[in-house]
């Protein structure tokens, strides 16, 4: 059976599709609503990641407190990156963002006692053992394959939408509390809304936890999922994955990000099928870099033609 | 007499070598319409800032109600209900005319995360007491029929009497208008006047405002103070003012004698 029709390939891309989804929520909290340009989040997922498997490794955690450590841990992540950052204007507070994440990408990879470094999490019980972090993950997942009757890739697809889905359903419901609206009169003019008493940094700091702990959950499915990752798989392509899939979507909405991953994650596993000439021309390593000149160019296409994004409202962008 | 709501004393702003604001003094007495006015580059504007907390100032004191506020953060003044409107309307357009108003309640419970996680059934009161002030307030300015549209699609006009209600809907004691009559058409305007003479009566409600239109200030204020060149350098009566010497001069660009 080739790839194309394989169902084990196409429930590897819903399941990426699924953490993406996670992953973007957080940018579209930050800067869908709140319009904070955050382009370190891949540090968030990273946090999330790693505190659970040094946990889980090291100090023989129980999993899920292990989880929910790398998200509160993610969150104070978030406070420490937003107290000296966030009264500093929008450009450079994107320039400390990203150097926000290399940091910690880069202090992970050097400080191999505790992250194991740039061998990854196999070496985080040292050299010549092979660390696992996710034995109660399977366990988990495999008490949901047999009570549903699933196979292992749709058990992680089911489990994965679900978080993904109650992520999305509980964004949507906080942008139309009195807290949503807060957060979107920052977006449009930070100046009024503190003319009209309300806590700017406060409510930047709030939008960045909360965009934080969802970039921890993704990163813990991401750890799931993959049973091992390394500090390069926290490069800052991955925060510019997750603009993308926000962009492509449509900017301040809830729903528009599962679509948005999706449509990306179908283009960014389809451009493996370009087979065909002029493509069969190049070989399959070349091929692989298609997919982000692909997903470019839909960018520059959607900017051309519809620069409110798949879904979001046209309306709203021509308002002054 | 009282002790006034707003007391400002020596206050000095400057930008590089340009002194804005040059130790700027005077009392807004409380239930007072008072006029700022002064010639272009007066300091007007910079000093509403200062004020409010939206720029520092580098010298002298503000005080509101007693209470020094030169050293406090724009959100917290507002807070202590003195609030303000900009020359050009801070309206958020992506933003509908009502969630503009409603965003302007005060100590509204379902702002806060813990408000709304812990006691969700409070905040759903509160704001729907807000959405029923809200409406009223539209209906004050007459954009109640625009509730629904995004505030973008306002005039000029119509923006300056959304800011307007917005800042009445924080129930401030003080109220900065930053010249509320330019742009706006004179039947609106003339509305506007009205609004304020009405909520000073009712409310007893303080305004001090800033307007280039010298007409509206010597029919509606009772107190008019006038800036040159980052000081004040006359206040009183509107008709104490018009004859002062010092005024006609500032306003006629005539260097004063000195």
């Amino acid at each position: 059976m080739s790839t194309i029709a394989s169902f084990g390939f196409w429930s590897f891309v819903g399941i990426v599709a699924g953490i993406y989804t996670l992953f973007a929520l957080g940018v579209q909290v930050q800067f869908g609503f709140a319009g904070l340009l955050n382009f370190g989040h891949v540090a968030f997922m990273g946090i999330g990641a790693y505190t659970m498997a040094i946990l889980v490794v090291k100090e023989d955690m129980n999993m899920w407190a292990a989880a929910g450590c790398g998200v509160l841990l993610a969150m104070l992540g978030g406070v420490l990156l937003g107290l000296p950052t966030l009264r500093l204007r929008a450009d450079y507070f994107a320039i400390t963002t990203i150097a926000f994440s290399e940091i910690l990408r880069y202090v992970a990879t050097n400080e191999d006692r505790l992250t194991g470094g740039s061998q990854g999490t196999i070496n985080l019980a040292g050299i010549g053992k092979t660390a696992q972090y996710d034995d109660q993950w399977r366990s988990f997942l495999g008490s949901v394959e047999s009570g549903l009757h699933v196979g292992g890739d749709v058990a992680m697809l089911i489990v994965v939408w679900t978080v993904a889905l109650l992520a999305v359903v509980a964004v949507w419901l906080m942008m139309k509390t009195p807290w949503g609206r807060v957060l979107k009169s920052i977006r449009e003019d930070e100046d009024a809304a503190a003319s009209l008493g309300k806590n700017v940094f406060a409510y930047k700091l709030q939008a960045l936890v909360v965009g934080a702990a969802l970039g921890a959950i993704a990163g813990l499915f991401y750890a799931w999922q993959f049973s091992y990752f390394s500090p390069d798989d926290f490069a800052p392509l991955l925060t510019f994955f997750a603009w993308m899939i926000v962009i492509l979507g449509g900017l301040g909405k809830a729903w528009t990000v599962p679509v948005g991953a999706i449509v990306f994650g179908v283009i960014f596993a389809g451009t493996r099928f370009f087979d065909f000439p002029p493509f069969s021309l190049l070989d399959s390593t070349e091929r692989a870099y298609l997919r982000l000149i692909v997903i470019g160019l839909v960018i520059i296409g959607l900017m051309l033609f519809r620069p409110q994004g798949i879904f979001g409202s046209r309306r709203e962008m021509v308002l002054e | 007499m009282s002790t006034p709501i707003l007391a400002v004393r020596e206050v000095v702003r400057t930008f590089g070598g340009l002194r804005a604001v040059d130790g700027a003094s005077f009392d807004v007495e409380q239930g007072s319409i008072t006029a700022l006015i002064g010639p272009n580059g007066a300091g007007k504007s910079t000093l509403f800032n200062v004020v409010s907390g939206f720029l520092s100032a580098e010298g002298g004191s503000v005080q509101f109600e007693g209470r020094r506020i030169d050293r406090a953060p724009s959100h917290r003044i507002a807070r202590r209900g003195l609030v303000r409107t900009f020359q050009v309307p801070r309206t958020l357009t992506r933003l509908s005319v009502l969630d503009n108003v409603l965003l302007a309640a005060s100590g509204h419970p379902g702002e806060r995360l813990s408000g709304l996680l812990l006691r969700p059934a409070r905040a759903r009161a509160y704001e729907r007491k807000t959405r029923h002030r809200a409406h009223e307030l539209l209906e004050l300015v007459r954009l109640d029929k625009h509730a629904q549209d995004y505030a973008g699609v306002l005039s000029g006009g119509q923006r300056k009497l959304l800011d307007f209600a917005r800042v009445l809907m924080t129930e401030p004691r003080l109220v900065l208008l930053d010249e509320p009559m330019a742009g706006v058409n004179p039947v609106l305007g003339r509305q506007l006047l009205e609004h304020v003479l009405q909520l000073r009566a009712e409310g007893g409600m303080t305004f001090l405002f800033v307007e280039h239109d010298l007409a509206v200030v010597m029919e509606a204020s009772d107190r008019v103070i006038v800036m040159n060149e980052g000081r004040v350098i006359a206040s009183g009566t509107p008709t104490d003012v018009r004859s002062d010497e010092r005024v006609v001069d500032a306003y006629l660009g005539v260097v004063p004698p000195t």
